[in-house]
């Protein structure tokens, strides 16, 4: 049986690594006492695939992870004895049995929202603030300078971003992102803002901003849906 | 006091965090870590291991003695490690003080801190622990709003170079003692008595070591004179002992860290102490009698872990048991490094169903005539036959760990290692076996306290540098992999090891001056050290490298592991004789003094 589980990453779990989830699941299962399915060869690995790693430090409020289990069991009697047995601050909201032939997450998500909080470091109008919002958006190439292991790099970031919104609350703004995701790469929140700041002069405070992604989506046709939906066409 | 409450340095350290390698070491809320009221409990103690957290979640009785503590309603136990490099510079440049990971309370707000010593490169971490959470490094200079610095451990039994930074130690097994140690801390909080009077009160414990109370003089070479104690203490510290093993503390809810650790598993404690009687081994002599548990506890308590060695004389029937019970479920058993004689293959085999990566074998030193030196009871015709069954079974990686610079040692036990590592090779290539690889690893003997080998002086670090370059020559063929043990760090671990209390001053320097995590080789910053030899006008020497007497009075000559000096010397000895001692669970009793008097007594249950 195959499980596609929706669940939060918050609080105390927003600081484990995307590495270190496969085995925090795992080991969840396994209290729970419920058999799962593992891989074949030598070095068997349980079945638990997530969809884009979230970076650690950053909330997710709804991730998915499918999961395969030896037996059909009661969907409701396993989300709950799962639950009881995960760390705080990771919650499971929705779960839903897999049809055969079902795609991977990493198949089928492409898209994810985020919302940022970060305070400004000289007091920002809001018409300069939807002024600035709009001139970023307008630019058809924005160059950022990523360091990689390789070395710095100029990328093109502005493509991967579908849409940025943004209002100020007292001393702070608050951003709404989406993005696109896909093997080819993405953009990180950080790297919007960091860009934003820069080529529009809107005094941010980098060292004072935090990340929430708020969703991750299948996108198509410039329409999100979740991969539960994705599930019910099949 | 701390300026900081703790949530003020949880929202601080969380704006950091995600910034620093490896966050999650840095947080308390794994699962099965517990989270105590502190207005409901009495003594607030934080258990801190100077390493990472991972090497430190790693070690049994740092799990042991968490949860013992905390299974008492009144005292609260939470766990501090070292901060890797990076999160300790960031938490010096924004000033915030170490704490605790349950509540994030700084060290400053327990009322005891209990460092574990389990080897002397991680002395310089202890110092620069304290020195992160605001507590002033020296006894004499905290005040009765500081913790009380207390440190256990096997590096207890010879802790004089921290003399002066740690209030009281406690030797030997402290399932009975700490909780001891900490009720008198609650009554010292209800009606406090002065600092003098409270110590003498816990030196009446058995096992603590109040160094306040021991006096030391020396003679003009530096030797020391004297060591005496204080009226109202025991002139020499006995080591504590568990009476009853098999019903001792032992749990079965063990934290379960996010990150992975070193021995990522769950263990269990199948017995404790060895009389095997190597020379070299402080272990072995210092965790004496024997005790094994029982099949049924240690049945109970895998079956606890799994919802949640090698010598121990029911290990098949128990492996066989657990695999039975819990196999289908993925649960694996591995065991640590096997010796050679009562090497089993076909416990190997149930143990590492599913891969074969690679064997390792203990002979320690290259000649029989070596081996019979330091007791290690193990021939070649027993390591050949294991090696041979092995190869056969499928594995193809034997690893073989050899000491350098052993008492004694000349340039045939070092051949002996080249000719004991192609022999083995030998056997699987005989077999028609291709691919096979034979790790060598060595290390470099240090001489430890409470041992039949503490008289004995390191060998000088360079001539067993140029032993590891020559095996380094001689091991080139590509069947064979060469590790090495830096001498520098060994060299230094001599000097503790031997150490006593003049070294305190030292250490404190070398701190300041940037050691530490001195065990990690990158951080290893040899320089700072012999800058610091030479600041005091202390030469390491004194301590690595020179034989000792045994009329010399040696800086834990006032401590006890219960296994007597005459033994020892006895020991030392039939060493030099290349005479072997044979292990008292199988023969008759060797006289190690252990048993007499404890209430103890060696206790299998094959």
């Amino acid at each position: 049986m195959r499980l596609r589980i929706a669940y939060t990453k918050v609080e105390d779990a927003r600081y484990i690594a995307h590495l270190d989830l496969t085995r925090v699941f795992e080991r969840a299962v396994r209290r729970a006492g419920i058999a799962m399915s593992y891989t074949e060869g030598f070095n068997p690995r349980p079945k638990i695939s997530f969809g884009f790693a979230l970076a650690v430090g950053t909330e997710g409020e709804r991730e998915y992870v499918d999961i395969d289990i030896q037996r059909e069991l009661d969907l409701g009697e396993v989300l709950g004895r799962i639950q009881e047995q995960l760390p705080p601050g990771i919650r499971l909201l929705q779960g839903r049995a897999l049809t055969q032939g079902a795609k991977p997450l990493m198949a089928v998500l492409n898209a994810a929202s985020y919302r940022i909080r970060i305070l400004m470091a000289l007091p920002i109008l809001p018409e300069r603030l939807q002024e600035a919002i709009r001139l970023w958006l307008a630019r058809e190439h924005v160059t950022y300078l990523r360091y990689t292991k390789k070395g710095p790099t100029d990328k093109d970031i502005r493509p991967w971003v579908k849409r940025l919104e943004g209002e100020v609350h007292g001393d702070e703004i608050i951003f709404e992102l989406e993005v696109e995701m896909g093997n080819a790469g993405s953009v990180r929140p950080e790297e919007v803002l960091a860009s934003l700041r820069e080529l529009e002069n809107l005094p941010l405070d980098m060292e004072e901003l935090h990340v929430k992604r708020t969703g991750v989506h299948v996108s198509y046709q410039g329409e999100n849906s979740s991969p539960y939906e994705q599930l019910s066409e099949q | 006091m701390s300026k900081f409450t703790a949530a003020e340095i949880r929202r601080q350290v969380e704006r950091f965090l995600p910034k620093v390698l490896k966050p999650s070491r840095y947080l308390g809320s794994e699962w099965n870590a517990i989270k105590k009221d502190w207005a409901k409990t009495e003594v607030h103690m934080a258990f801190a291991f100077p390493d990472v957290y991972e090497v430190g979640m790693s070690h049994l009785g740092t799990r042991i003695l968490y949860h013992l503590v905390n299974s008492f309603p009144e005292f609260l136990c939470e766990r501090v490690f070292a901060p890797w490099v990076d999160m300790e510079e960031t938490m010096r440049e924004k000033g915030i003080p170490l704490y605790a990971l349950e509540s994030f309370q700084p060290l400053q707000a327990f009322d005891v801190v209990g460092f574990t010593l389990q080897y002397e490169m991680s002395f310089t971490n202890i110092l620069n622990m304290l020195d992160l959470a605001g507590i002033p490094l020296r006894s004499a200079e905290r005040g009765i709003a500081d913790p009380w610095i207390i440190a256990g451990g096997p590096c207890a039994f010879n802790p004089e170079p921290l003399v002066g930074f740690i209030d009281f130690f406690l030797l030997g097994e402290s399932e009975e003692q700490l909780p001891e140690v900490l009720r008198l801390i609650a009554e010292q909080k209800l009606n406090p008595l002065p600092r003098r009077d409270f110590l003498v009160r816990v030196a009446q414990v058995q096992g603590v070591y109040v160094p306040d109370f021991y006096h030391v003089s020396y003679k003009p070479d530096g030797r020391i004179e004297g060591i005496k104690a204080e009226a109202g203490v025991p002139a020499v510290v006995e080591k504590a002992i568990v009476q009853d093993l098999d019903q001792a503390f032992f749990p079965t809810n063990p934290v379960v860290p996010y990150l992975e650790i070193v021995h990522d598993r769950m263990m269990l404690e199948v017995m404790r102490g060895c009389s095997r009687g190597c020379r070299f081994c402080q272990a072995g002599m210092i965790y004496r009698p024997v005790r094994e548990r029982s099949q049924e506890t240690l049945l109970k308590q895998a079956e606890d872990l799994v919802r949640s060695s090698g010598d121990y004389s029911c290990i098949q029937p128990v492996i066989e048991s657990i695999l039975e019970k819990h196999g289908e479920e993925g649960v694996g058993v591995s065991l640590p490094s096997l010796r050679v004689d009562s090497f089993d293959v076909d416990l190997a085999e149930s143990v590492q169903k599913t891969r074969k990566s690679g064997l390792t074998f203990a002979p320690e030193a290259g000649s029989q005539r070596l081996r019979d030196v330091i007791n290690k009871g193990v021939t070649e015709q027993n390591l050949m036959e294991a090696v041979e069954t092995a190869f056969k079974k499928g594995w193809s990686t034997i690893k073989l760990y050899f000491m350098v610079g052993l008492p004694t040692e000349t340039q045939e036990d070092i051949d002996g290692i080249v000719d004991l590592a192609k022999k083995v090779a030998n056997v699987g290539t005989k077999l028609g076996r291709r691919n096979i690889t034979v790790t060598i690893s060595t290390s470099f003997f240090v001489p430890k306290a409470h041992t039949p080998f503490q008289w004995e002086p390191q060998e000088a670090k360079a001539s067993v540098d140029l032993k590891q370059r020559y095996l380094r020559e001689k091991l080139r063929d590509r069947r064979f992999k060469y590790n090495y043990h830096d001498v520098k760090t060994s060299y230094l671990e001599a000097v503790f090891a031997k150490g006593d209390r003049r070294l305190a001053p030292l250490l404190e320097w070398a701190v300041k001056h940037g050691a530490r995590f001195d065990g990690w080789s990158e951080q290893f910053r040899e320089d700072v050290w012999m800058d610091a030899f030479k600041e005091f006008g202390i030469d390491p020497h004194f301590y690595a490298n020179r034989a000792m007497d045994y009329d010399d009075i040696l800086p834990w000559e006032h401590l006890e592991s219960g296994v007597t000096k005459q033994f020892l010397v006895s020991e030392h000895h039939r060493a030099l004789q290349e005479a072997k001692t044979i292990d008292c669970r199988h023969d008759e009793c060797s006289g190690c003094g252990i048993c007499p008097g404890r209430g103890v007594q060696i206790e299998l249950k094959g």
